[in-house]
C-alpha cells in the first residue's frame, strides 16, 4: 500500500511539475504568438495618427527612411492622418525633391500636418510644402526657398584649367559657369514653383519675393503665409485628426515612427563612424561611388554654410541624442 | 521505467502548451484585425507634378550670337592697356578684344612698351605714343600728375575707356591655392575728374525677365541715342556695380540698369547708371562683359564693338598730351 500510495503521489507531483513547466514555457511563448497574430496599434480598427519625424538633413538616407514611413502610413488601413515632425535645414536637391514627392503623395490620400520642431528651411521646407497645415513655434525657422551649387576650382579658374582628359566631344567634362547658372535657375524654378503651387494662396509674398530665399521665424511665417498656426506637436496632431474624415472626435490613437537614430542608437552605418567622444560621434562619409571620379558640381537645397568653412574642417559632427 | 510513464507526462506537457498557445492565438485573432489588404499594385500611384514639367522648369539661356567687329575708320591706331595701377584682370579675358582689334589693323600694348615710370612727365610721354587708353579694374589711384596728363589727353582727342568693378569678394590665387580676397576700384579720383565715380555696392535684379538666369547677372538698357549703344537693346553685366555722376558734370548716362534693379547690400531700388560717357572718356561699372563667357550674351558683342570703335575713332594729334616743361603740367 505504502508503495502504491508513494507511486500515486509521485505521479501527481510529476504531473504538477509538468503542467507548471508547460505553463511557464507557454508564458514565454504566448507573447510571441500574440504578436504574430495580433496587429499592432497601427493596424487596429481604431483610426490613428502617425507621427513621423525627420531630424537632420534631407540626405538620401534620411529621406529613404521617411519615404518608407510614409509608405507604411499610406498602406495601413487604420492610419488616417500623418503629422510630419521636422527639424531639417535641407540637403541635396535630388533627395529634397524625393521627400517632397513622398509627402505630396501621402497628402493626396490623407491629411498631412507639419510640425516645425526647429528648422524647416530650404530642402526641409520643400518637404513640408504640400502639408495640409504647417505648425510652428516662435523659434522655428522656415523658408530659404533656393538652390546652391558647389563648383570645383576649375570653374572659377576656367581660363587656367589644363587639359586633363582626352574627351570625345566638346561638352564632355566641361563645366561652364553659364551652364551651372542655368541648372541652378531651373532647379530653383521647380522649387519655387512647388512652394507657389502649394502655398501660393496662403502667401502674402510674391513669387519673386519667395525666390529671394529669405528665412522667417515662426511668427513671421504665420504672418506671411509660410506657416499656418503657432502651436505644439499636440496641436498638430489634433489638427491632423480634425482634418481627417475618418476620425471622429477624440476617438483615435497616435503612434510614433521613431527616427532612425532612436531605433538603432546611431543614424550612421558603423563603418562611417570615425571617432566617438562621449555623446559626439564623428562621421566621415566617404564618396559613395567607388570610382576615382567625383561628381564635379553638386546642387543643394540647404540653409547653412559648407562644412569646410566651419572650424571642424570637412568632417560632419553630430550629437547622438538619446532623449 | 515504462514507456507510458514517460509518454503520458510528455503528452500532458505538449497538450498544455498547445492549448495555451492555441487559446492565445484564438484570442489574438479574435481581438485583432488582419485583413489581407490591397495588393501592391493597387498602392502604386505615380505622380508627375505640374510644376516639375519642362515648361515650368527649363530656362532658356540668352542666345550667344552675333559677332565682335571693329569698323576701323582709317589708319592704324595704337592702344595702351593700363597695367601700372594695380589692375586686376586676366590677360585671357582680353583675348577676344585683342583679336578683333588686331583684325582691324590696330596695335595694342598691354603695359607701356617704352617710357614707363610714374612721373607726370613720363606719363605724358607714354600717353603721347597712344591714341587710346584702356583701363581695366585699377586697384590703385592715378597720381595728380597722371590725372592732369589724362585730362590733357582726352581734351586733345585721346580716347579713354575705364572698365571697373565695385568692391566685392573674389577668389585669388594664393601660395596654397585659392584664397578669398577683396577687390576695390581704386581710381575714383581719376574718374571724378570726368564727373563720375564707382558706386558703393553691387547690383542685382530678381525679375527673371531682367536678368540672365541669375540675380547678379543684370540687364542694362540704353538710356539715350549714343553711338555707343547703336544696335544695342540689352547688355548683361555680371556682378556689376553702378556709377554715380558727381556734381555739375557733362557726364551722360549711356546704359542704365533695367527696372527693378536693386543694390545688393542696402537693397535700394533706383535708377542705376552702368555706363557713363563724358566726351572722350567712357566709364563702365563692370569688366567681365568682355570675357568669352559673357561676350556674346544678348547684345554684349554689339556694345563691345561700339566701345572698340570708340577707342579707335579718336583724332588725337601726336603731341598730345604735351610733355611738362613745355606747359604747366604738375608733378606728382
Amino acid at each position: 500500500m505504502a508503495t502504491g500510495s508513494d507511486s500515486a503521489s509521485t505521479k501527481t507531483v510529476l504531473y504538477v511539475v509538468v503542467v507548471v513547466v508547460a505553463v511557464l514555457v507557454s508564458t514565454v511563448l504566448a507573447p510571441v504568438v500574440w504578436n504574430a497574430t495580433q496587429s499592432s496599434d497601427e493596424d487596429s480598427d481604431t483610426p490613428s495618427v502617425a507621427v513621423i519625424t525627420l531630424r537632420g538633413g534631407t540626405t538620401s538616407n534620411n529621406v529613404a527612411s521617411i519615404r518608407e514611413d510614409l509608405r507604411q502610413a499610406r498602406n495601413n488601413d487604420s492610419t488616417e492622418a500623418v503629422v510630419l515632425r521636422i527639424d531639417s535645414g535641407g540637403g541635396p536637391v535630388a533627395s529634397s525633391e524625393e521627400i517632397y514627392l513622398a509627402v505630396n503623395r501621402t497628402a493626396q490620400e490623407m491629411p498631412v500636418v507639419a510640425y516645425v520642431e526647429g528648422v524647416a528651411a530650404s530642402g526641409g521646407y520643400f518637404a513640408i510644402a504640400p502639408a495640409t497645415a504647417i505648425y510652428v513655434k516662435p523659434s522655428s525657422v522656415v523658408g530659404s526657398v533656393g538652390v546652391v551649387a558647389t563648383v570645383p576650382e576649375v570653374v572659377e579658374l576656367q581660363n587656367q584649367q589644363r587639359q586633363l582628359f582626352i574627351r570625345s566631344g566638346p561638352d564632355k567634362q566641361i563645366i561652364s559657369v553659364d551652364e551651372i547658372r542655368n541648372i541652378v535657375e531651373s532647379f530653383q524654378n521647380a522649387f519655387v514653383g512647388t512652394v507657389m503651387k502649394h502655398r501660393g494662396d496662403d502667401l502674402s509674398l510674391s513669387e519673386e519675393e519667395v525666390s529671394r530665399a529669405g528665412v522667417y521665424t515662426g511668427t513671421q511665417a504665420v504672418e506671411n503665409g509660410f506657416a499656418d498656426e503657432v502651436g505644439s506637436l499636440e496641436s498638430a496632431i489634433q489638427r491632423a485628426a480634425e482634418e481627417s474624415e475618418d476620425i471622429e472626435g477624440d476617438n483615435y490613437n497616435v503612434y510614433y515612427k521613431e527616427p532612425p537614430e532612436m531605433l538603432f542608437g546611431l543614424l550612421f552605418a558603423e563603418a562611417d563612424v570615425e571617432k566617438r567622444d562621449g555623446n559626439i560621434v564623428y562621421v566621415d562619409r566617404g564618396d559613395e561611388t567607388e570610382t576615382e571620379f567625383e561628381q564635379p558640381v553638386k546642387f543643394y537645397a540647404v540653409w547653412g554654410i559648407p562644412e569646410e568653412y566651419t572650424t571642424d574642417g570637412n568632417r560632419e559632427v553630430s550629437i547622438n541624442e538619446t532623449n | 521505467m515504462k514507456l507510458t510513464e514517460v509518454l503520458k507526462p510528455l503528452g500532458v506537457f505538449v497538450l498544455v502548451i498547445a492549448v495555451v498557445l492555441a487559446g492565445t492565438a484564438i484570442l489574438s485573432v479574435a481581438t485583432g484585425s488582419n485583413g489581407s489588404g490591397p495588393t501592391d499594385g493597387q498602392q502604386i500611384q505615380g505622380q508627375s507634378p505640374g510644376q516639375f514639367q519642362p515648361d515650368a522648369v527649363n530656362v532658356e539661356a540668352d542666345p550667344e550670337e552675333g559677332e565682335l567687329s571693329v569698323d576701323a575708320p582709317e589708319g592704324e591706331k595704337k592702344i595702351l592697356v593700363d597695367t601700372s595701377h594695380g589692375n586686376t584682370f586676366d590677360r585671357a579675358k582680353l583675348e577676344p578684344v585683342l583679336e578683333a582689334l588686331a583684325e582691324a589693323g590696330h596695335t595694342v600694348d598691354i603695359g607701356a612698351v617704352s617710357g614707363g615710370g610714374f612721373g607726370s612727365g613720363d606719363y605724358n610721354a607714354t600717353l603721347q605714343e597712344y591714341d587710346a587708353l584702356l583701363v581695366i579694374q585699377p586697384g590703385s589711384g592715378f597720381s595728380d600728375g597722371q590725372r592732369t596728363a589724362l585730362q590733357k589727353y582726352t581734351d586733345g582727342g585721346g580716347r579713354v575707356v575705364v572698365l571697373g568693378e565695385p568692391t566685392q569678394s573674389a577668389l585669388g590665387q594664393g601660395t596654397f591655392g585659392l584664397v578669398p580676397t577683396q577687390i576695390t576700384f581704386g581710381a575714383n579720383g581719376m574718374t571724378t575728374d570726368y564727373g563720375a565715380r564707382m558706386g558703393a555696392d553691387l547690383l542685382y535684379n530678381m525679375d527673371d525677365s531682367a536678368n540672365d538666369n541669375n540675380f547678379k547677372e543684370i540687364y542694362a538698357e540704353p538710356t539715350g541715342n549714343s553711338p555707343l549703344t547703336e544696335g544695342v537693346e540689352t547688355v548683361t553685366f555680371s556682378r556689376a556695380g553702378y556709377i554715380v555722376t558727381v556734381g555739375d558734370t557733362d557726364a551722360s548716362v549711356v546704359l542704365g540698369a533695367a527696372d527693378g534693379t536693386r543694390t545688393l547690400k542696402d537693397d535700394r531700388t533706383g535708377s542705376y547708371a552702368t555706363a557713363v560717357q563724358n566726351g572722350n572718356m567712357v566709364f563702365v561699372a563692370d569688366s567681365d562683359f568682355i570675357t568669352r563667357s559673357e561676350l556674346y550674351d544678348v547684345d554684349n558683342e554689339v556694345f563691345v564693338s561700339n566701345l572698340l570703335n570708340f577707342l579707335v575713332s579718336g583724332d588725337k594729334p601726336d603731341d598730345v598730351p604735351s610733355v611738362p616743361g613745355q606747359d604747366d603740367g604738375g608733378g606728382f
